[in-house]
């Protein structure tokens, strides 16, 4: 009947809800019973199989079954039809749905991978596809840039082609879509260290430079966001920064960096009353290097440490071990 | 009966979609007087007679319907929606006529041009098109967008979404840069300006948790506060204080204008890269439609052609113009345009909205996203030839809203100005945009190797628009648009442009002196409110609710509906298996993901349409 309310037998429903729970309990349970006795006596038939699929359906945070199930399909591998492989991801798919965070079945997923009869690039290149539609869903899922990382190697060790600029172009483009992504920042420094590394960048010069732009544009549209100035912090201390720009130009970045950070600051106090604890943090990083580059630089690390002491009680310790060293 | 002339309804369009979707889901019978007979006969006692089928009333009704109540809801019109309506050309000539008359309370001055393509021969039929009396955009994150979810209302609709809101300024259609991604990667914005929007972004989205910087300025405008403590600049403002906020004029308040503003950002990325959605065949009339379905489900009945003459607050019993009678236990609820003769206690509607609506046979695809239909322009104060003081809100709608056919599309133009200078606004703004989509769809520009951006094959790639804004000043177009419709009218509200609506528009003259009015034919009777000039559906539900709270006592258990199979359908969306509940499922991360990711090539199909 419709419209006839729900509520008017709410008690009723209870009990039934707890019933109808109770059984999915019992049966559950039984279950895992059964299935690991299974194991205990090295059962490794397809029933065996059978039983690991329910009970990792109900409960895919379940790592032992994982396990087991891994050593039912490497006895039955010979035995398996082909179409065993795609049933298998896509399994694999629903559960990562409903849990994206689970280290076993994200292991286990990459087990059947390197598993899969042949392991053709087409395979590897589905699932580049899938990672990519994941991190569509979540892009700040660490587990899914990690697993697009060994994804994207074995596409590479197959092919023999490096696959860098294009990943870097897709670290930017979630960097752009939503500047706070830590992981995509976290993949750019790959990138780039190895790109580098494997003589890959054409125009190293240039290249730098519009890094700096990028990273002056990301400061100035979120200066509050940590993964930002963590970016900074590195490309600060990068080696091949300095190597690349030359040392004059390398030592101009670093006082425009300055004179922009400063700016931030500025408008934090005049908008804020308060100092940007990030600013101060990164300004001490930049002094670090401009000391060592001009001897007679005129440093304002300990007026930032005093500040900060008093800013961020948390480290203070930490501050003050730095100003006993200024 | 049922007027031939009519836009066939959303059952009659998708009868059988949602068995078809969701084999699972409750059948949905047919709303009678929709797809049935009218009823020959009225029950003998209701609890809530509503006259009038406008969106609020419907929503009333439905949430009436669904609490338990009875409800008898009719509508003195021969179509659905009363001042929601979505209607064809000739029904819209109908309603004209029928204001000239002075047949149509709560309307006036209505002028109304139809060209001679729009004919039973002609190139276009009256049925081709659906006109909105209250053109209306809805949010993605808003309370309308809440119940159409909680009632399964959004079941009845199909909606498609809209990013596109341009400002008119200099002459030229600049469009938005909202976005914390556009604001990142745009080359044009200097540093210190990304800052400052951002920092505004920021605050607003939690202005609440922040009085120390907004409080010293309650007394004062966004305005004021845009400029000395974010430090924007005229083009900034400008967008956030009148394509984002849709704020009216330079002196919108604060904290209102806030709510406003995080309004558009907080809705952006709900459900898509877009802050807003409509619905597909027309707007108000269709979800107005959608709750009709929805009370009738419940048990509601349905009349339409049926007017109220009057009702005695002493036997309660209401009399309908065809002579039958009803017994109200609760109350009577009235739309002030379908009051009866003799009422006297109908609220005075204080102010003036001024509409002008056009169909021109342009397709304007210039003016929307890619794979979108719609778009927004607001002409900010003093942007316009005739000097305005208000906003001209423009609403556009391409024909992939099924609203009107190819290579046309319709213009929802409104103006909060009271008096004479409101049409000469919408006018100006009308012109506005006749030259800025002659000067944007002219093959000749291309041929201007100046204004077009050549891609590296050598193919014209980009013709940059607002290069042409600037460079075209004075063009005067060979070519001009054609008009297929144009309807001016002017409509009358008790809610005050920005304000949100009060529990006291509903006081009719009894309540408030406590005695009835004597000779009344509507003592006792509560009115509704008339649409105000707000683009949005966000009056709607408060509206309903505080009618709904007038009548039941309450509005705790407003659309708290248990749907009997609510178990069934979340099981069958989670799992096939039936004791997947079995063990504690702590899925707070997978937010969002239930996406099927192995369909790789449908998700790009989704942008442009999408169904809730």
């Amino acid at each position: 009947m419709h419209g006839v309310k729900r509520r008017q037998w709410t008690k009723d429903q209870l009990k039934q809800k707890k019933e109808k729970d109770r059984m999915k309990i019992d049966v559950y349970s039984s279950l895992v019973n059964s299935t690991l006795d299974r194991r205990d006596k090295n059962d490794h038939s397809l029933t065996a199989l059978e039983d690991t699929t329910k009970l990792l359906d109900m409960n895919p945070e379940f790592n032992t079954m994982w396990n087991y199930r891994r050593d039912i399909i490497a006895k039955l591998k010979t035995e398996l039809p082909l179409q065993f492989w795609d049933k298998e991801l896509k399994f694999i798919m629903v559960q990562l749905k409903k849990f994206p965070k689970v280290y076993w079945i994200w292991n286990h997923r990459i087990w059947v991978l390197n598993n899969y009869p042949g392991s053709p690039a087409s395979v590897w290149e589905r699932e580049l596809d899938i990672v990519s539609a994941l991190l569509e869903v979540d892009a700040r899922n660490f587990h899914g840039w990690h697993y697009r990382r060994m994804v994207v190697g074995k596409l590479e060790n197959i092919t023999g082609k490096s696959m860098d600029a294009g990943e870097l172009a897709y670290a930017s483009k979630k960097i752009n879509n939503n500047i706070s992504n830590f992981s995509a920042w976290h993949q750019r420094v790959q990138l780039i260290d190895r790109m580098f590394a494997n003589g890959e960048i054409e125009d190293r010069k240039e290249f730098m430079e519009k890094e700096i732009n990028y990273l002056t544009n990301a400061m100035f549209t979120d200066a509050e966001d940590q993964s930002v100035w963590f970016y900074i912090n590195w490309f600060v201390n990068y080696p091949l920064v300095q190597s690349i720009l030359g040392k004059e130009q390398y030592i101009r970045f670093l006082e425009s960096m300055t004179t922009n950070i400063l700016m931030i600051n500025d408008d934090d106090i005049e908008f804020s009353g308060s100092d940007n604890s990030w600013c101060l943090k990164i300004l001490l990083v930049i002094e670090q290097r401009q000391k060592e580059l001009s001897p007679g630089f005129e440093s304002h690390s300990v007026q930032y440490l005093e500040k900060l002491v008093v800013m961020d009680p948390l480290r203070k310790n930490r501050y003050l071990h730095l100003l006993s060293k200024q | 009966m049922l007027s031939p002339e009519r836009r066939p309804s959303v059952a009659e369009r998708r009868p059988s979609l949602y068995m078809y979707q969701q084999p699972n889901s409750i059948t949905v019978p047919h709303l009678a007087g929709i797809e049935d007979p009218l009823p020959e006969t009225t029950p003998e006692k209701v609890d809530v007679l509503i006259v009038g089928t406008g969106i609020v009333e419907s929503m009333l009704a439905a949430a009436l319907a669904w609490q338990g109540s009875s409800v008898l809801h009719i509508d003195s019109n021969d179509y659905y929606g009363d001042t929601s309506a979505t209607m064809t050309v000739d029904q819209v000539k109908r309603w004209v006529e029928r204001i000239h008359q002075g047949l149509v309370p709560c309307y006036s001055d209505a002028k109304l041009y139809v060209s001679n393509s729009i004919h039973p021969n002609g190139k276009y039929i009256s049925k081709d098109f659906g006109i909105d009396l209250s053109p209306k955009i809805l949010f993605s994150k808003s309370d309308l967008l809440s119940i159409l979810v909680k009632s399964r209302v959004y079941q009845y609709l199909e909606f498609q979404s809209l990013s596109t809101f341009h400002t008119y300024e200099n002459d030229s259609f600049e469009k938005l840069t909202n976005t914390k991604q556009e604001i990142f990667t745009d080359q044009n914005l200097p540093l210190m300006t990304k800052r400052n929007i951002m920092k505004f972004i920021k605050f607003v989205l939690e202005w609440e948790a922040h009085p120390e910087i907004w409080e010293p300025y309650a007394d004062r405008t966004l305005m004021e506060l845009l400029v000395e403590k974010f430090k924007l600049e005229k083009p900034q403002v400008f967008e956030l204080m009148f394509s984002i906020g849709l704020c009216y004029n330079i002196d919108a308040k604060i904290p209102g204008s806030l709510q406003r503003i995080r309004r558009y950002l907080s809705s952006y990325d709900v459900y898509g890269p877009f802050p807003v959605m409509y619905s597909k065949y027309g707007g108000a009339g269709e979800i107005s439609q959608g709750f009709c379905r929805s009370a009738a489900v419940a048990g509601a009945t349905y009349k339409l052609n049926e007017r109220l003459l009057s009702f005695d607050p002493n036997t309660k019993v209401a009399t309908f113009q065809d002579g039958s009678k009803v017994s109200v236990e609760e109350k009577v609820v009235i739309s002030p345009t379908q009051a009866s003769e003799y009422s006297k206690n109908v609220p005075a509607q204080k102010y003036e909205v001024h509409r002008l609506t056009c169909v021109v046979e342009k397709d304007c695809t210039e003016w929307f996203a890619e794979g979108e239909s719609a778009a927004v322009i607001v002409f900010p104060p003093q942007s316009l030839k005739s000097g305005n003081k208000q906003v001209v809100q423009a609403f556009i709608l391409g024909s992939n809203s099924e609203c009107c056919p190819r290579g046309t599309s319709i213009w929802y133009l409104s103006s909060t100005e009271q008096g004479p200078r409101a049409e000469m606004d919408l006018d100006a703004a009308l012109e506005a945009m006749e030259m800025s989509i002659l000067r944007e769809s002219d093959q000749d520009i291309a041929a201007d190797d100046d204004l077009v951006q050549m891609a590296a094959d050598g193919h014209a790639a980009v013709i940059n628009s607002v290069k042409l804004g600037k460079s075209f000043k004075e063009y005067i177009s060979r070519e001009k648009v054609q008009f297929l419709f144009k309807l001016y009218y002017t409509q009358y509200t008790a809610t005050p442009a920005f304000d949100v609506v009060n529990p006291t528009f509903f006081d009719t003259g009894a309540q408030i002196s406590g005695k009835l009015i004597p000779g009344a034919s509507d003592n006792g009777c509560l009115y509704t409110a008339m649409p105000s000039s707000e683009i949005s559906y966000d009056e709607v539900v408060s509206a309903a609710k505080v009618l709904y709270e007038k009548i039941v006592g309450s509005d705790d258990d407003f659309f708290d509906i248990d749907f009997e199979d609510e178990d069934e359908v979340a099981n069958n969306e989670q799992s096939k298996l039936s004791y997947e509940n079995a063990i504690e499922d702590d899925d707070d991360d997978v937010g969002g993901a239930d996406r099927d990711i192995e369909m790789q090539d449908e998700t790009s199909e989704f942008v442009g349409e999408m169904e809730l």
